[in-house]
């Protein structure tokens, strides 16, 4: 089995968000991002939800800033990929690439 | 660690006047609830963002909405997915967590028949206790279901209502109505598609084959259309059918077409001979033709011109069909404005009382919705007790599996997963129990229906009575709400455990987990409580039925027997005649060997049969608070002496009581304290009804029950059989029953009496014989029937509550061997070590009996109606049942805390 096989598709989503964003990517920023680039509505909650797991999963490593008066004096939490997260999306990449091929007719 | 580093700080910004918009209170504690405690400060601070955003953007009120959605949502993401889910662990293994609720539920179903059978003993106690409980509702339920809801066997039935007299100052309704009275409601009433007068009615078929008295009702033309039945074959009844002279037309009902009559398809047109008169066969009714009196057949009911203006004479029933979209109290109403006019225009006749409109089921039902309520109920408390009872072996297995949970719950098993697994196992219990329940419930039914009580054949549904999707549904929804009854707070409980000290304890081997021991000992609390309630209602309805028959008839009812014989107008046209058969028949019966005496009367007691008539006494007005009625007896010489009735003053009717004698009446002493309390009724002068006709009172007669053992015994007047008495009509004398006291039994009887009527005319049947105790027998059956269920139900609710009592003792014993082995090596004694625990036992039954003492008060009180001669405080009633269970406990009891005392200090220790 292989980790990559562990990965949904909003996982996906969500790492490829974190990525684009780099040092700026905590949940609100993380909604925005997906928004811009798909088009999707999502609910904050299942943001939220899919960093914990991920988090909790070993995906992503988040830190905690320092706290701002805007948050009222609350901290944002940003978010990184671990190396296992880039493998894991190289892997799903691959497969997905592996599986276009071919395609392009069909689908264009 | 992230949460107590900046907790601090988050809690004190909270209550900060941060200089842009601090989250609202609310939202701040839905946060602290619902999330888990390292995404509090991030969330709140991203919420917090949002919020000053909005108010600058849509201002405060939209902003504040959306912020409450937004929290509310995330919290309730969070929850959901933790209770579900658990929490996360690492990808490996991730997946064997996942998978849909039926592969969770197909798991569970496994897990749950494998754990119950490798313990096939508290299986079995589970599902038969279940079983008892599930079986007695479902059995009580068909017939509470059958008689009190389920639609009647008519076409759109809640259109057809009972029609009736109420007579509001003797406290009665829906009471029989006079002629007259009818006959005008049906002209002025607007309300009713249809509208028809009955009464019951019997009739002799001859000419075909043996002679047989056949049950019928006669009513006038609309009967049918009011029950929305047309005759399959042939026609209902013609308009002018109900004037005497055209009547002689019959209905048959669609059995006597094909018991008597071979379902032969030609029948209509044919001729028939009823009462010796030849009646037109006009049709046959549907096989699905119900009424509760079974009848036979159906002739009109045909009143000659005389008996038409009768306003006194309450003798007919009725019902009608409201159009449609009327409602009952819309035809109450008109009914009641029809009712003052009447009372209105003739004062004399119609001034104590108004019209009744009831629902035709109302009407059938009648006495019997309470007594069916609280079996309902009184079974639904067996219920409980069984829930409850259930619910403490789960709680004491939970707590021999807590080594099993804490180690699915240490290993990231989700709380809700392993309670709904735990309720899985629940539901299973109460789907075997149910099953079981239903095989106990189709034999129960059957049992019930074999002991009905006559009185119960003429509700609606009785016949259907038996397990059909309704009662299945019903069984299937009492099973499932039973499972999650007794299944939620033992999963609950069980499962509230701290991983590790759950752990710690399962490893030592001691411990009742607080909760789950307190839990336990609040649902046998509730048992003992809910015995203790069935009890006393079973006690107080059996110190009824105690009472009710010990309660003396007021004459002997041993070796007396009654059938009734009535004759046929065709051939006995006039009072003499009638009078004549019943005096040969009498006569016959006296020289019979092995019979007493004999005699004749129009209302033998417990027979059913009964009429009221206004009192008059001459030369005077009596002032009382009831209305001046009583009952009319026809009776023959020797009838007193033959019930044995004792002769209170003057003399009994002897053969100076012809018909052209002096016209003279014996009363009963309820009459005298009525009428004449201060005064010698005897030689005073009264009239029965209308037409009057004075009669001199020579004697009065001790009070005999005639409706019940538990009616009042009302004025009754009785009259010599040769005189006539045309108050009542002239069919009166037609239709009276023999009554004789005998030396032998029932079947030596039988074919005495038949000899002497056949002796007298060959052409007349005669009726069922019945014995006078029988009929007493009948009617305290209902009464009977009643304590029969609620002592069973009691009996089962005590041997239930036992067995919760003992088991909840046996495993507190078996927790504290090991305590209890310390105690006696410090020198407890086994005699202080059986105090100790019976203490413990005994607080937990006296403050389920002091629960059950109110408990019962309340239940009493809704038994008030089926009391009898017994309040429902009976300090004697609760007293006993006190001890009955305080008894049945300390046994229960005794032998844990027996064994308690035998723990040998030194085996307790060491197996420790």
């Amino acid at each position: 089995m292989t980790v990559a096989a562990a990965l949904g598709e909003f996982e996906q989503v969500v790492l490829l968000a974190i990525l684009r964003l780099g040092d700026d990517a905590y949940a609100v920023a993380v909604q925005n991002e997906i928004q811009r680039c798909t088009g999707r509505e999502l609910s904050r909650g299942s943001i939220y939800i899919t960093l914990d797991r991920l988090e909790t999963k070993g995906y992503l490593r988040s830190r905690l800033a320092d706290p701002t008066p805007e948050r009222g004096g609350r901290a944002k939490r940003y978010y990184t990929l671990r190396p296992v997260a880039i493998e894991a999306l190289k892997e799903s990449r691959r497969a997905l690439v592996a599986l276009w091929r071919g395609l392009e007719t069909k689908l264009a | 660690m992230r949460s107590s580093r900046y907790g601090a700080g988050w809690r004190r910004s909270l209550r900060s006047p941060a200089d842009r918009e601090p989250l609202p209170a609310g939202v701040e504690w839905v946060l602290r609830v619902g999330l888990p405690a390292d995404q509090r400060e991030p969330i709140g601070g991203d919420l917090a963002e949002d919020y000053a955003a909005r108010v600058q953007r849509d201002g405060r009120v939209r902003a504040l909405a959306a912020v409450w959605l937004q929290a509310l949502r995330v919290a309730w993401r969070f929850t959901w997915d933790r209770s579900m889910h658990g929490r996360p662990l690492p990808p490996i293994g991730d997946e064997i967590r996942r998978g849909s609720f039926w592969d969770a539920l197909r798991q569970d179903v496994g897990f749950g028949v494998r754990m119950l059978r490798r313990q096939p003993a508290f299986a079995a106690v589970a599902v038969l206790v279940l079983a008892l409980g599930i079986g007695a509702n479902t059995a009580i339920f068909s017939v509470v279901d059958a008689v009190l809801w389920r639609a009647l066997p008519f076409t759109r039935g809640d259109e057809i209502v009972a029609l009736g007299e109420a007579r509001p100052r003797e406290g009665r309704v829906n009471g029989p109505i006079a002629p007259a009275d009818f006959f005008d409601w049906r002209r002025d009433s607007r309300s009713f598609a249809a509208m028809s007068a009955y009464y019951e009615t019997a009739m002799n078929l001859t000419g075909r084959g043996e002679p047989e008295r056949l049950r019928g009702l006669a009513a006038t033309p609309g009967f049918l259309a009011a029950l929305g039945i047309s005759p399959p074959a042939g026609r209902d009844f013609a308009p002018d059918e109900e004037m005497y002279g055209h009547h002689r037309v019959v209905l048959l009902t669609d059995g006597l077409w094909r018991r008597r009559f071979g379902g032969d398809s030609s029948i209509v047109g044919k001729s028939v001979t009823f009462d010796g008169n030849p009646y037109e066969i006009i049709g046959v009714l549907p096989s699905r033709f119900w009424w509760p009196t079974r009848p036979e057949l159906l002739v009109p009911l045909a009143l000659d011109d005389h008996d038409r203006t009768l306003r006194a004479a309450h003798f007919l029933n009725a019902i009608g069909r409201l159009k449609p979209g009327l409602s009952v109290a819309q035809g109450r109403e008109e009914m009641a404005i029809i009712g003052r006019r009447l009372s209105a225009a003739f004062p004399a006749e119609n001034a104590n009382h108004t019209t009744s409109v009831l629902p035709l089921r109302d009407a059938l039902v009648g006495d019997t919705r309470p007594a069916l309520l609280v079996l309902l109920g009184a079974v639904a408390l067996v219920l409980v007790i069984a829930c409850a009872n259930v619910a403490t072996l789960l709680l004491a297995r939970a707590t021999t599996r807590q080594k099993e949970l804490a180690i699915r719950m240490a290993v990231g098993g989700a709380r809700m997963r392993l309670v709904q697994q735990m309720l899985t196992e629940s539901l299973l219990l109460a789907i075997l129990g149910g099953g079981a329940g239903l095989l106990l419930a189709t034999w129960s039914i059957e049992t019930l229906r074999r002991f009905l009580p006559a009185q119960f054949a003429a509700l609606p549904g009785i016949d259907g009575l038996g397990l059909d999707a309704r009662v299945l549904g019903s069984a299937l929804v009492v099973s499932l709400c039973t499972g999650l009854a007794f299944g939620v707070a033992p999963a609950l409980v069980a499962s509230d455990q701290r991983a590790g000290r759950a752990l710690n304890d399962a490893v030592r081997g001691s411990s009742d987990g607080g909760r789950g021991g307190r839990l336990r000992t609040a649902l046998v609390v509730a048992e003992v409580a809910l015995s203790l309630v069935l009890l006393v209602g079973a006690g107080l309805l059996m110190a009824s039925f105690w009472n009710i028959t010990d309660v003396s008839p007021g004459f002997r009812p041993a070796q007396l027997f009654t059938t009734r014989v009535t004759l046929p107008s065709a051939r006995y046209d006039d009072h003499a005649k009638a009078v004549a058969f019943y005096q040969a028949v009498i006569d016959r019966l006296r020289s019979a060997p092995g019979i007493e005496r004999a005699a004749a009367t129009s209302a033998p007691p417990f027979s059913g049969v009964d009429a009221r008539l206004n009192l008059e006494v001459k030369d005077r007005t009596i002032e009382s608070q009831f209305p001046v009625r009583a009952h009319p007896r026809l009776v023959s010489e020797d009838y007193f002496q033959t019930l044995g009735i004792p002769l209170m003053r003057g003399r009994v009717f002897d053969n100076r009581d012809r018909a052209e004698g002096p016209a003279v009446a014996i009363i009963n002493q309820s009459a005298v304290r009525r009428f004449w309390p201060d005064r010698n009724p005897l030689g005073e002068r009264i009239s029965l009804g209308d037409p009057p006709r004075w009669m001199e009172i020579v004697g009065v007669v001790g009070d005999i029950k005639h409706e019940g053992l538990d009616a009042e015994v009302a004025p009754e007047v009785y009259m010599p059989l040769p005189q006539e008495f045309a108050a009542l009509g002239a069919g009166l004398v037609r239709g009276l029953s023999v009554v004789v006291r005998t030396s032998g039994d029932v079947v030596s009887v039988a074919p005495l009496l038949r000899a002497a009527v056949a002796g007298v005319d060959d052409q007349q049947p005669v009726g069922m014989i019945r014995p006078m105790d029988d009929l007493i027998a009948q009617s305290v059956a209902p009464r009977r029937l009643n304590v029969l269920l609620l002592s069973v139900f009691a009996l089962v609710a005590v041997a239930l509550t036992a067995a919760g009592l003992y088991g909840v003792m046996a495993y507190v014993v078996a927790q504290r061997t090991r305590e209890i082995g310390v105690r006696m090596a410090l020198g407890a004694t086994p005699a202080g070590i059986l105090g100790l625990v019976l203490r413990q036992a005994g607080g937990v039954a006296v403050t389920g009996i002091a629960i059950g003492l109110a408990g019962a008060y309340l239940f009493a009180r809704l038994l008030t109606s089926l009391l009898f001669q017994v309040s429902a405080s009976e300090p004697a009633v609760y007293g006993a049942v006190c001890a009955v269970l305080a008894v049945v406990a300390f046994v229960a009891i005794m032998i844990p805390a027996s064994r308690a005392a035998r723990v040998d200090p030194l085996v307790a220790l060491r197996d420790s």
